[in-house]
């Protein structure tokens, strides 16, 4: 049998245990909770959109009509009862000798994709705020920030905490690791195939959880300005997003496999790698490199939102000091998985059955 | 270097501050080789040594010629059913054989045919589609010689093997390791009750404190063994009076009858002629219910050997 039958052969039988593991099981809900947000979101948005719709809708020429200085009657007789409309009294003076309250009014119109918020002082129209009812724009901007803070930096991290760690030191603990040693193959062929079953499961569960996300964020939005985006960038974020995903299993999955080769306790590494990946803004170039996390985030394709009131060292921890080229990031992150593997090759070579010691 | 026996040369074996196998120097030839000694001996470490599970801090292990360093070789000649009573989560008795032989890189459908045929080989072809986790004792034990045996070895390694066997299937179990070793193959076993495995072993490893206290063919350790005496145990109506007639016999050198004077220990130093003046007190009308060897067990065999400096 070549190696690569050999390597395929130990991924075949060690996949359904990595999908079904009782002991990672929490990784699904890891994986798909951002897109039961989405999902959510883009149900909301489009119950809310019919609402608008439903409840008063004028033309988009109407709607860009509004001019400050219009009084409320004004805008009632041309467009129609809003659909909100909120009136309030400001009791404290603008001017001396001016005792009479300040009459303030809030009325919104929607022309269905829009919505207008008209704000009236005393009766008069003083500021008009138009905005899209649903911002793809926004959404993707939100989209970003959802996958880069939490899908890169927690999700993925955890989840490949959870599949590859168990993959030697699960079996440990379940006493059945000999059996594998006990096969007619080298132990870095072992390591291989399981780390292509982790691979598989944890690359699948991620990408899937990637590509329902991104459904739901472009769910609810109108389908010409979808097919619109999808047909100038949309597939190829999608594609980018997925390929950071799995990168990031890539990444992630062989240092946590060589962890649970080292160590028993798996909190110990998590908390070490969690603490090197968020400090890596701050290291030196060089020292940069070794992060999976900052390939991942040049692999991104929309730049994650900053507030500009972030403080700058919280800025330095969430942004990438300098990220590298596309390119050079999955090869990066490429030749640190190849590095790592390399090493838990000779920590597999040097494990022992000693489950009393577990 | 011998490629045909499993060869020790001075393996040392730590785990940590404990000793596992000290200077172990040893060859074992083909056949039925028992190794016997108490729980904690170094037993099993010689069996994962050999099978490459632990490594020697020093010395060598040769299998066959192969270094248990190379398992894609050693492998391929090589089955053991460990005592660990675990299989992966959630397989079948069929699974569990069928994927061992995957790896080994049998074709499928030879894949399943020599799982059957294991299976069957144990008794198992009944039981083969439930859960190992639901199979009794006995049975994962079946299971795990079928794993064993599946792909055919030349070395068969197992540990405590008779553990938890009905005397059906474990005189079908004996005829298996028979057949193994009449067809030249190394079968080697642990047991830390040498009646168990006496009656068929071609050669008698005896360990404690992990080194090696006596081995080769089991004749030659029952004749250490005879030179010291032998206890039993006599289960009879009227002890006391056994006790009297025993006494009149030269070779019994004690005899202890408990509080209920039902029950008999008993020294001899020659163990033919207690057995010939057990059926002469018989003869002579008493009646005895039961006799059992007392110190037959591998505790005992080292209180001769080593003198109880286990």
């Amino acid at each position: 049998m070549s190696l690569w039958a050999q390597v395929w052969t130990i991924a075949r039988l060690e996949l359904s245990r990595v999908f079904f593991s009782k002991r990672s099981f929490w990784v699904y809900g890891l994986a798909f909770f951002p897109a039961v947000i989405f999902l959510g979101h883009a149900i909301d948005s489009q119950l809310r959109a019919k609402r608008w719709a439903a409840e008063a809708s004028v033309t988009p020429a109407m709607l860009d009509s509004f001019r400050e200085g219009m009084s409320d009657e004004q805008v009632i007789a041309a467009a129609g009862k809003p659909a909100r409309d909120f009136t309030w009294k400001r009791r404290q003076r603008r001017e001396e000798g001016d005792d009479d309250p300040e009459t303030r009014r809030t009325m919104t119109y929607s022309d269905v994709k829009r919505q207008a918020q008209l704000r009236f002082s005393d009766g008069k129209l003083t500021e008009i705020r138009v905005r899209p009812i649903l911002d793809l724009e926004e959404d993707r901007r939100i989209f970003a920030g959802v996958f880069q803070y939490f899908y890169l930096r927690l999700a993925i991290f955890f989840g490949c905490l959870g599949v590859f760690i168990n993959l030697f030191r699960g079996e440990m603990l379940d006493r059945s690791l000999h059996y594998w040693f006990l096969a007619p193959v080298r132990r870095e062929v072992l390591l291989l195939g399981k780390y292509l079953a982790g691979l598989i499961a944890a690359g699948l569960i991620f990408s899937l959880g990637t590509a329902l996300s991104f459904t739901g964020m472009i769910l609810p939005h109108d389908s010409a300005d979808v097919q619109v985006y999808l047909g100038s960038m949309g597939y190829a974020h999608l594609g980018w997003y997925i390929l950071a995903a799995v990168l990031g299993c890539v990444g992630y999955g062989s240092v946590f496999l060589a962890s649970g080769l080292l160590l028993r306790n798996p909190i110990v590494p998590a908390i070490v790698i969690l603490l090197w990946e968020s400090a890596n803004g701050f290291l030196p170039d060089a020292l940069q490199k070794l992060s999976v996390l900052h390939y991942l985030q040049s692999v991104c394709p929309v730049p994650a939102p900053m507030d500009s009131g972030v403080p700058p060292l919280l800025r330095m921890l969430l942004a990438p000091a300098a990220p590298s080229s596309t390119l050079a990031a999955v090869l990066g992150l490429l030749g640190v998985t190849a590095l790592v593997l390399f090493a838990a090759s000779h920590a597999v070579r040097r494990l022992e059955i000693n489950y009393g010691t577990e | 270097m011998s490629a045909s026996e499993i060869v020790f040369s001075n393996v040392s074996k730590f785990y940590g501050e404990v000793l596992g196998v000290n200077r172990v120097d040893l060859r074992i030839p083909a056949g039925i080789t028992s190794m016997v000694g108490p729980n904690g001996s170094g037993k099993t470490t010689l069996m994962n040594l050999m099978s490459g599970l632990v490594h020697a801090n020093t010395g060598s292990v040769m299998v066959r010629g192969i270094s248990p360093r190379q398992p894609e070789r050693l492998m391929k000649l090589l089955g053991y059913a460990t005592q660990y009573d675990a299989a992966p989560r959630g397989t079948t008795g069929y699974d569990f054989v069928q994927a061992g032989l995957l790896l080994h890189g049998f074709p499928k459908a030879e894949a399943e045919r020599r799982t059957w045929a294991a299976l069957e080989r144990v008794g198992m072809r009944q039981a083969a589609n439930r859960k190992v986790a639901a199979y009794s004792k006995g049975m994962r034990q079946r299971v795990r010689l079928a794993h064993a045996i599946a792909h055919d070895p030349e070395v068969l390694v197992l540990d405590e093997p008779l553990n938890g066997l009905d005397p059906l299937v474990r005189a079908e179990t004996i005829a298996l390791f028979r057949e193994y070793a009449a067809a030249g193959r190394h079968v080697i076993l642990s047991s830390h009750v040498l009646q168990e495995v006496d009656v068929f072993s071609d050669q008698v490893i005896l360990i404690a404190n992990g080194m090696i206290v006596a081995e080769g063919q089991i004749r030659g350790v029952r004749e250490e063994m005879s030179e010291h005496p032998s206890q039993y145990l006599l289960h009879c109506r009227d002890a006391a009076r056994v006790a009297a007639m025993l006494f009149e016999e030269s070779h019994i050198v004690e005899a202890k009858v408990d509080a209920e004077a039902r029950t008999l220990l008993v020294m001899t130093k020659n163990r033919d002629a207690f057995s010939s003046a057990l059926e002469g007190i018989v003869l002579r009308g008493q009646e005895i219910d039961s006799v059992l060897p007392a110190d037959e067990n591998v505790d005992a065999l080292y209180e001769y050997l080593i003198g109880g400096c286990k």
